[in-house]
């Protein structure tokens, strides 16, 4: 546990002092692989991982398969910016010990059990990440930076007005509070006399919950929603996306779409539980279904007809945070276990599905998204045509990334979209189902029709003076080539196999953590004998680590 | 904070309290009406003073003089009255533009504004269930109304270094409002808000610096080339 928290630091200096530029890369690949195998020995050793859900900090189901994402990713990215990395625009020190900050923060977002430290681990993250935005210098990037730094202030700002707002909530004076039992008013005892922090961890909010007052936890959930969801890029505040997607580099845009907008979700998914505790799962879910649908529908206008294919990405991005908002808030409105393609699902477990895929393919599609950048220097599609052309390589692996962000059916997102479709009927949620449907195509039509012609189409002049194959090959030294492309090659490969056959002991995880989104307060009873219950769920899981690590 | 119930909090101390919200109050429509950075950033500064006494005022009400309360004054004082407005009036003073020239919404309009919205603060909480009771009746509207405040100096300004005071003047709402459950929350996790508006405000005064460095001056109307193409 705080060996989790603390293994990235050693390196974080070691960055910070080495002297020269290889060096100080090696020492990030080092950190990003030391955090990877203590996660890894999480889940072999689950004692390592498991403390007492009461505490501040504590990795249950949800936060340690979010950070075991989360990690993963880095690890991939930190093998690939060596090789992306070629000229020295900022400071090389402190862009790469802000990225091994933002790892470990967002480690401390997915254990931190108190609501408090959930909110200064995700403010010290976007902290973290704004340095990365700034790498291009100049006016442009500088304008990202600052609307992503201001945008992400005040959302997390707002986020934690309603953090207080659910501290308001347990300070209730218990109208009620003759017939309520000891055990429910020492709850609220021990708060005030200062026991570390009882009053606001996720669990003993939950097990306060008949005490708390409705009216303040509705108020803290919208603003959390609100204020979480800028810094995750939902609809009405995404704004920034867009931006700073385009101005980072590609793979510091994979950290964001698939590591700091997790943590920003799981801050959500937080709040959500104390809702689904109190009983306030339809009010919540209401609103994040209108989030997510509004999301997907203007990541889907915006789309269509955009001629940078990085921005398109940012907006397939907030596509896929409103869907995941979406299958959460379905979970919420009562859907409940069905069969999709012989396996169980829930529209939670379909969400956490998606967050896994949504890592993996992010992840690959930014790879080769920046490998493509790196061949045509250019943002723009017109000036990107024949990627398969020039380097069939990359080429494939931007082709895959692709059809696995639009959720074509060998990739793992198909099953989760079609879960919650699935889902979206059985609890009668016509308009739903509909708004759904609509907006995913929208999104798929774009991105398709905008970004197919990268890979086919007529390959276009590059812009390097020498003749196109000389340029490709002359641009990149001998062991560029491959630093990029594994990485992304290798997470394409594990999101086709996971995709293709999920081994048991993910599909345990990803039910484990699903098993906290859903209304009912877990009971074994109630879960189909499809799904394995909970008292075996650590021990099960390091044959699955060993095939990740295989496809590394 | 239950503790806090049983013991009435004595009168001279209740209105110290209340006298110390209404500045706080009336600070914030300085900080609107003024248009010298400099000026604004120390408005900025008293306030973040006077709300520094609150949790130790309020500790002192609830008998429970702990650690906790003075820690937490002491790092508001550091880092809120000192540092950071030290920061902010470097990055002033090595800049040669000392006013807010045209904001969206002139001053005196500003301020208007800013009124209405302490009423409507006052309206909303006087029809907000207070769960509990606070140390103050003043103490909810007064940080609503701190933060609708902040909010509007952070979008009706153009000067980047406004924004930033716009966004701690906000934070300071949010402060206020957190005052209401100084015990709910663990010292840790508060001096850490500090210590990350701090951070926050750093990024933000290199990030300033940034841009006076790329355009001469720290006008954030410039940041325009990114729009969407239609």
């Amino acid at each position: 546990m705080i060996l989790l928290l603390t293994v990235t630091l050693p390196f974080v200096l070691l960055c910070l002092l080495l002297p020269t530029s290889r060096l100080r890369r090696v020492s990030l690949v080092a950190g990003c692989a030391a955090h990877f195998a203590v996660i890894l020995g999480s889940w072999i050793y689950p004692v390592l991982a498991v403390a007492n859900p009461g505490t501040l900090l504590a990795l249950d189901p949800l936060g340690h398969l979010f950070v075991t994402l989360i990690s993963l990713l880095f690890l991939a990215t930190s093998i690939f910016f060596v090789g992306y990395h070629q000229k020295v625009l900022v400071s090389q020190r402190v862009f790469l010990a802000c990225m091994l900050l933002l790892l470990a923060s967002l480690t401390l977002v997915c254990a931190a059990q108190h609501l408090g430290v959930l909110w200064v681990a995700l403010e010290a993250a976007s902290l973290a990440a704004t340095p990365l935005i700034y790498f291009r210098l100049g006016p442009r990037a500088l304008e990202a930076t600052w609307k992503f730094l201001l945008m992400n202030s005040v959302g997390i700002a707002l986020g934690l007005l309603g953090i207080f707002c659910l501290g308001l909530s347990t300070t209730a004076p218990a109208p009620a509070a003759t017939t309520l039992s000891a055990t429910t008013a020492e709850v609220a005892e021990t708060a005030p006399h200062g026991e570390e922090g009882i009053g606001m961890t996720v669990t003993a909010l939950r097990e306060a919950a008949p005490r708390l007052d409705i009216a303040w936890v509705r108020a803290a959930f919208l603003l959390v929603l609100v204020g979480f969801g800028t810094k995750m890029g939902l609809a009405p505040l995404h704004s920034w996306k867009p931006d700073a997607y385009a101005e980072a580099p590609p793979p510091i845009a994979a950290l964001f779409a698939g590591g700091v907008t997790l943590g920003a979700f799981l801050g959500i998914l937080r709040v959500f539980q104390v809702c689904l505790a109190v009983g306030q799962g339809p009010f919540a879910s209401l609103w994040m279904t209108a989030f997510g649908l509004l999301s997907i529908l203007v990541a889907g206008i915006f789309i269509i007809g955009n001629n940078d294919y990085r921005r398109i990405l940012a907006y397939t991005s907030v596509e896929h945070m409103g869907i995941l908002v979406l299958a959460v808030g379905l979970a919420g409105l009562g859907g409940t276990q069905s069969s999709v393609l012989g396996a169980q699902s829930s529209p939670a477990y379909a969400a956490m599905l998606h967050t896994l895929h949504n890592t993996l393919n992010k992840g690959v599609l930014f790879f080769a998204v920046g490998f493509i950048w790196r061949i045509y220097k250019s943002n723009r599609i017109s000036d990107v045509k024949g990627a398969l052309h020039h380097h069939p390589i990359a080429g494939v692996i931007f082709l895959g990334g692709l059809c696995a962000t639009t959720a074509l059916p060998p990739f793992g997102m198909f099953y989760s979209e079609f879960a919650i479709i699935l889902a979206a009927v059985q609890t009668h949620q016509w308009f739903i189902l509909i708004g759904f449907i609509v907006t995913i195509t929208i999104c798929f039509v774009g991105v398709m029709t905008a970004m197919l012609p990268m890979a086919f189409g007529a390959p276009s002049v590059l812009p390097v003076t020498e003749g196109s194959d000389g340029a490709s090959s002359s641009s990149f030294g001998h062991w560029r080539e491959p630093t990029m492309l594994l990485p992304a090659a290798g997470m394409l490969i594990l999101a086709l196999a996971l995709s293709l056959y999920q081994p048991d002991y993910v599909t345990r995880a990803l039910h484990a953590a699903a098993d906290q989104l859903t209304p009912v307060p877990v009971q074994t009873a109630e879960i189909p004998a499809g799904v394995t219950t909970a008292p075996d769920r650590p021990n099960t899981a390091p044959a699955g680590d060993h095939l990740e690590e295989g496809h590394l | 904070m239950l503790a806090a119930l049983t013991h009435p909090i004595p009168d001279s101390l209740h209105t110290a309290i209340d006298g110390a919200l209404v500045l706080v109050l009336l600070l914030n429509l300085a900080m609107l009406a003024t248009s010298r950075l400099a000026t604004c950033i120390r408005l900025f500064s008293f306030q973040c003073l006077v709300i520094s006494v609150l949790p130790i005022a309020a500790a002192t009400a609830s008998d429970a003089i702990g650690i906790h309360g003075f820690f937490l004054m002491g790092g508001t004082v550091v880092l809120k009255v000192f540092l950071i407005p030290f920061i902010l009036l470097r990055v002033i003073r090595t800049g040669d533009i000392q006013r807010e020239v045209q904001p969206y919404l002139g001053f005196t309009g500003s301020v208007v504004v800013g009124a209405m919205m302490i009423g409507g603060a006052f309206a909303l909480s006087s029809r907000l269930v207070l769960p509990g009771q606070a140390m103050s009746t003043l103490l909810i509207p007064v940080a609503i109304s701190t933060l609708l405040i902040g909010l509007l100096i952070l979008v009706s300004r153009y000067k980047a270094i406004t924004q930033v005071v716009g966004y701690l003047v906000l934070e300071n709402g949010i402060y206020l409002f957190g005052l209401s459950l100084l015990h709910a929350m663990p010292l840790l996790v508060e001096l850490g808000i500090l210590l990350d508006v701090f951070v926050g405000v750093f990024v933000m005064a290199i990030v300033v610096y940034h841009i006076r460095q790329e355009f001469d001056h720290m006008d954030t109307q410039n940041l325009a080339p990114m729009k969407e193409p239609a």
